[in-house]
């Protein structure tokens, strides 16, 4: 009887770490080639909205581009500035790269799979006795936003050190711009994704999307849904937003003495960050898997997810190229005197409406 | 488990030595927010989770990038040692003992260690049954606005003044410039 507890729980452990290993691999493979994709697709979406053609001749219309670049970025020379921190200097890429990467094992992407049958093998769930429930999400936590929030605030860090270990003067400027600037929009995004979790009544993604099953979020927080997504721009450094590397005055910002990977890396972290930001937005807002019009299936779910997020980073995208960028006290003004006001009037109205509810 | 606890144990306990010795300030605030991010691992095995992300997002996520932030502005040397060795070890000894002792003493408050190390006590009104129960984020938000309702409206109160002095602060050197 003790030995076999033993192996139960052996096994039980093992099948754990193998889902998550697997699941892990996954969520990293998708989320680079969706970084590698999206740089061609905001070089196309650029050149159509100036009226070009962008890149077409690497592949049948410009689609090995990525690989390209990819090559380049490899093969190029590493320079780095003198007088540097060199510790600090080569962990701030990687941690950007972490960061952004991390954040992503919270997003439920489909509603849980309960495989009937395997007593006893996986964890308990009251939704799925007796049978083993697989999350499309890697770690399935009760706090899975707060979760997000508290990786996202740490990737400030990497963009201040990549700032701060250059010992230049310009990725300084744009490594404390940013740190000004995350603080302040961080309050504005928190603001706004308050109101659909007090709607939904948990602050576990899964049960965010379940509770959009007759009306997503967006219809009942329009407000929210605008201050969060113009809070994610300036999370993720986007125009209208883009001071910590405004190329007019910074060069670059905070990545101006990075090259070859080491600015890859930045640069995938800001593209993976786009993906998340969208896919909060999708599962907090529009409803998650579900299927956007009630005739359609919903056993589609991860392609609903995907054509959600894929809309969301075009609007990104769309912003970019039509917007221009902010002069940094009016970036600064903006946020805290006009989203946070908002996001607090939002807060309050939602409150009552959910008191009396 | 174990494992887990053992890795995330040592490299809080890592952070905290490299806060207290390293000699530049930036690597002092960067260990400070390692040994948050291993203490918060901490909390997320003794299945806090929401206490686990309030540490990341308020200590790490927001008062270290404050603490980094003004680092960068007044751009700091190294630390200057005036004290002798022997000074530093003797005060840090003493202040140490002294904090364990109090620390173990709260810490075995109600419980006895029985035959083989085995420790014996009675589960108080928040065990991670009853809190699981009941919901983490609720237990918590039951308790501080009921319970602890005046320490929390006091320190609240406590920051907007600190926040209102921070401001009148800055207004008046501005004007003074």
């Amino acid at each position: 009887m003790g030995e076999e507890g033993v192996s139960a729980a052996a096994t039980s452990v093992l099948l754990a770490v193998v889902v998550a290993v697997v699941k892990g691999v996954l969520i990293i493979f998708v989320l680079m080639t969706a970084f590698a994709y999206l740089t061609l697709a905001e070089r196309k979406v650029s050149a159509r909205i100036q009226l070009r053609y962008g890149p077409n001749r690497v592949g049948p219309f410009g689609f090995l581009q990525p690989a390209a670049d990819g090559v380049k970025l490899f093969t190029k020379e590493k320079v780095a500035p003198e007088g540097r921190d060199n510790f600090l200097y080569l962990l701030a890429p990687a941690l950007a790269a972490c960061a952004a990467l991390f954040a992503f094992s919270v997003i439920p992407i489909d509603q849980t799979i309960c495989i009937a049958g395997t007593h006893g093998a996986g964890p308990l769930s009251a939704s799925c006795p007796g049978g083993y429930p697989l999350h499309w999400d890697l770690a399935h936590l009760n706090i899975g936003l707060l979760f997000i929030l508290a990786i996202t605030s740490l990737g400030v860090y990497a963009i201040f050190l990549g700032g701060w270990a250059s010992n230049s003067k310009y990725p300084l400027l744009g490594a404390l711009r940013s740190s000004a600037q995350l603080i302040s929009y961080e309050m504005a995004v928190s603001f706004a994704l308050i109101g659909p979790v007090l709607l939904a009544g948990s602050l576990n993604l899964e049960t965010i999307v379940n509770q959009q099953h007759s009306l997503w979020f967006v219809f009942l927080q329009p407000m929210g849904f605008l201050l969060y997504f113009t809070g994610a721009l300036a999370e993720t450094n986007r125009l209208p937003f883009d001071l910590p590397e405004a190329e007019a005055e910074l060069v670059a910002g905070y990545h101006t003495e990075y090259s070859g990977m080491r600015f890859g890396l930045f640069f995938m972290a800001e593209y993976i960050n786009m993906v998340t930001v969208c896919s909060i937005a999708t599962v907090v807002f529009l409803g998650g898997w579900m299927a956007p019009f009630f005739f359609l299936p919903n056993w589609l779910g991860p392609i609903w997810f995907v054509a959600k997020v894929a809309l969301l980073l075009f609007l990104m995208m769309w912003v970019r190229w039509t917007f221009p960028r902010l002069r940094y006290d009016r970036l600064m003004q903006f946020g805290w005197k006009v989203l946070l006001p908002l996001g607090l009037a939002n807060l309050m109205l939602t409150s009552v409406f959910v008191a009396l509810r | 488990m174990s494992v887990i606890f053992g890795l995330a144990a040592v490299i809080a306990f890592l952070g905290a030595l490299g806060v207290v010795l390293s000699q530049r300030t930036i690597y002092s605030a960067m260990s400070l927010v390692l040994n948050m991010v291993a203490l918060a691992v901490l909390f997320l095995l003794l299945d806090a989770q929401f206490i686990a992300a309030v540490q990341i997002i308020v200590y790490a996520g927001a008062v270290m990038v404050l603490f980094v932030f003004i680092i960068a502005l007044l751009s700091p040397g190294a630390e200057e040692r005036l004290r002798s060795v022997e000074l530093r070890l003797l005060l840090g000894g003493v202040g140490a003992v002294a904090f364990t002792l109090l620390i173990g003493r709260l810490t075995l408050n109600g419980i006895t260690v029985g035959a083989h190390g085995r420790l014996h006590g009675a589960l108080g009104p928040f065990s991670p049954a009853a809190v699981n129960a009941h919901g983490q984020v609720q237990t918590l938000g039951d308790q501080l606005f009921t319970t602890y309702l005046l320490p929390f409206e006091v320190t609240s109160l406590m920051l907007l003044v600190a926040a209102v002095g921070a401001v009148y602060l800055s207004r008046r050197r501005r004007q003074l410039a």
